[in-house]
């Protein structure tokens, strides 16, 4: 095959998958190289790969790009529907933006090319800013909010996990978002103007009649409002909105609850306080490297009883 | 006159392209290609005249503060390394750097380092969770990452660290110099014996005595 170029009205005969544009190759002229140059590091998987596009603009790269070949980053599926994982210079969880070109918090964003040429931007998630994401990292077996989900969030705040959570949810799934303090809320309802799928509610989640006309039946309720009767919230919020069977995922700041007593015991209790009330934890786990003495706790809500096999 | 001969559609000029005979030159050089080669090599050209120019006509009596801020090794030019920028605004610039990077460095391969607990009605539930747990673990996520994305990871990672140790030193530096300032001026002070000590710690202690202040 002729080496390709894009100059003039050749045309580019790219023999496969060949999304670059112009003389991305970089194979310099005079030198006789051909083709071979182009495209380090073999292995294409499942996953998507992406990074500098070279048009014809640039300065017409004349001797050749810095990025040898392959793209800069690579992006696979997580454990998780909805998150992704990218791997480059960084090494981070990300979901993918529904509002591509815009970020919430200044996260970094990671676009990514598919083999058919479409662009796809990712943002990274911070797990340092949401437990939710810390969770996640924390190896949890399943966090029921994925594509197509309707979640009730307590405890919104200014929207950072939120955005997260309506990228994993998709534009099929809804995201109510509930937050008391109008500070706060403000950067939210900012949010949410550019995300369809998120219902910004600044209320007070201790009051859910105040809201019931805005929210619909859900499938999850993630709560994060760290005060003392939070699982008193989260039930009653689960009464009003949350299907029978549906699940809950609630992260705990021991330090809100009880400051005295070791984090252990804080965690234990809440758990107890969540089993009075209907809501079945079935697991825990500690978001121990990003938060400290915080605990992430999952379960369902009314759960079908399991049928004892007949002997 | 020229706008009604513009209206008239003529036959597009295509760009010439190299020749096949000559295909193994490469792509065909225009002027405005020449241009640019030209001017890069003048450039060099231009460059090394300057610093020929500079080398004969050196001075060998007069004084450089590089001939005392770097040195030779082996045959090997050495410039001495630059002094720390040890300011507060400095090291806050270095502190959101780090931050920075562990925003988007979340070691996903390692294990993680936080209790998980599964909570479960009966033993058999148990047993059939902690089976699972276990199979979970054995499926390790392997997937085949291309050798210089996984080279430019562990690179991220060690940059990672070694901000972290620089920033911890230069703290470290930072409260040594704080107090040896603190030292030197006015007030009766006196160092504390082991044995007066509240919270332990291996650095001295240094106790002011209290003064009435107008």
């Amino acid at each position: 095959m002729a080496p390709p170029r894009g100059r003039g009205g050749s045309g580019g005969g790219f023999s496969g998958g060949g999304f670059r544009g112009g003389r991305g190759d970089g194979g310099g002229r005079g030198r006789g190289r051909g083709f071979s140059g182009g495209r380090g590091g073999g292995g294409r998987g499942s996953a998507m790969r992406g990074g500098g596009m070279r048009g014809r603009g640039g300065g017409r790269g004349r001797g050749g790009g810095g990025m040898r070949g392959g793209s800069k980053v690579v992006v696979e599926p997580h454990r998780h529907e909805g998150v992704f994982i990218a791997k480059g210079k960084e090494d981070a969880l990300v979901t993918k933006n529904m509002v591509p070109g815009e970020t919430v918090y200044n996260e970094k964003k990671v676009s990514v090319q598919n083999e058919d040429g479409t662009k796809v931007e990712y943002r990274v998630w911070n797990p340092f800013r949401s437990k939710l994401a810390a969770a996640i990292l924390g190896g949890v077996d399943d966090v029921w909010i994925k594509p197509g989900a309707k979640v009730l969030y307590l405890g919104a705040a200014s929207g950072t996990t939120v955005s997260h959570v309506s990228d994993i949810v998709g534009p099929t799934g809804v995201v109510y978002a509930v937050e008391f303090s109008h500070r706060s809320g403000r950067d939210l309802v900012n949010m949410a103007k550019k995300r369809t799928n998120v219902i910004p509610i600044i209320e007070d989640a201790r009051h859910p009649a105040k809201y019931r006309m805005l929210v619909g039946m859900v499938d999850v309720i993630f709560s994060d409002v760290a005060q003392p009767d939070q699982a008193r919230i989260l039930a009653l919020n689960a009464s009003y909105f949350l299907k029978a069977g549906g699940h809950f995922v609630i992260s705990i700041k021991a330090n809100c609850i009880d400051s005295t007593v070791p984090a252990e015991a804080v965690f234990e209790s809440e758990v107890k306080k969540m089993v009075q009330e209907q809501l079945k934890p079935s697991e825990q786990v500690t978001l121990e490297p990003f938060e400290r003495d915080h605990a992430c706790v999952v379960g369902g809500y009314r759960m079908p009883k399991k049928q004892k096999i007949a002997s | 006159m020229s706008s009604l001969r513009n209206a008239i559609p003529r036959k597009a000029h295509k760009e010439r392209a190299q020749p096949q005979a000559r295909k193994r030159f490469g792509l065909l050089e225009k002027h405005k290609d020449y241009v640019a080669r030209a001017t890069a090599f003048h450039k060099k050209e231009e460059t090394l005249r300057r610093l020929k120019e500079k080398a004969a006509s050196r001075n060998p009596d007069e004084f450089y503060f590089g001939m005392i801020k770097s040195k030779t090794v082996d045959g090997v030019h050495r410039p001495q390394r630059k002094i720390l920028d040890i300011s507060f605004k400095k090291h806050k610039l270095r502190k959101k750097k780090i931050e920075k990077l562990t925003a988007t460095l979340h070691s996903l391969d390692g294990r993680p380092s936080s209790k998980h607990v599964y909570f479960a009605e009966d033993r058999e539930e148990a047993k059939e969770i902690r089976s699972r747990s276990s199979e979970n673990k054995m499926a390790s996520t392997s997937v085949d990452i291309p050798d210089y994305i996984k080279r430019k990871i562990a690179s991220s990672y060690r940059e990672l660290e070694a901000r972290k140790n620089r920033a911890n030193q230069l703290e470290k530096i930072h409260m040594d110099m704080a107090l040896q300032k603190e030292l030197q001026k006015k007030g009766r002070k006196r160092k504390l014996r082991e044995d007066e000590i509240v919270c332990p710690t291996t650095k001295p202690v240094f106790k002011w005595r209290s003064e009435r202040k107008r």
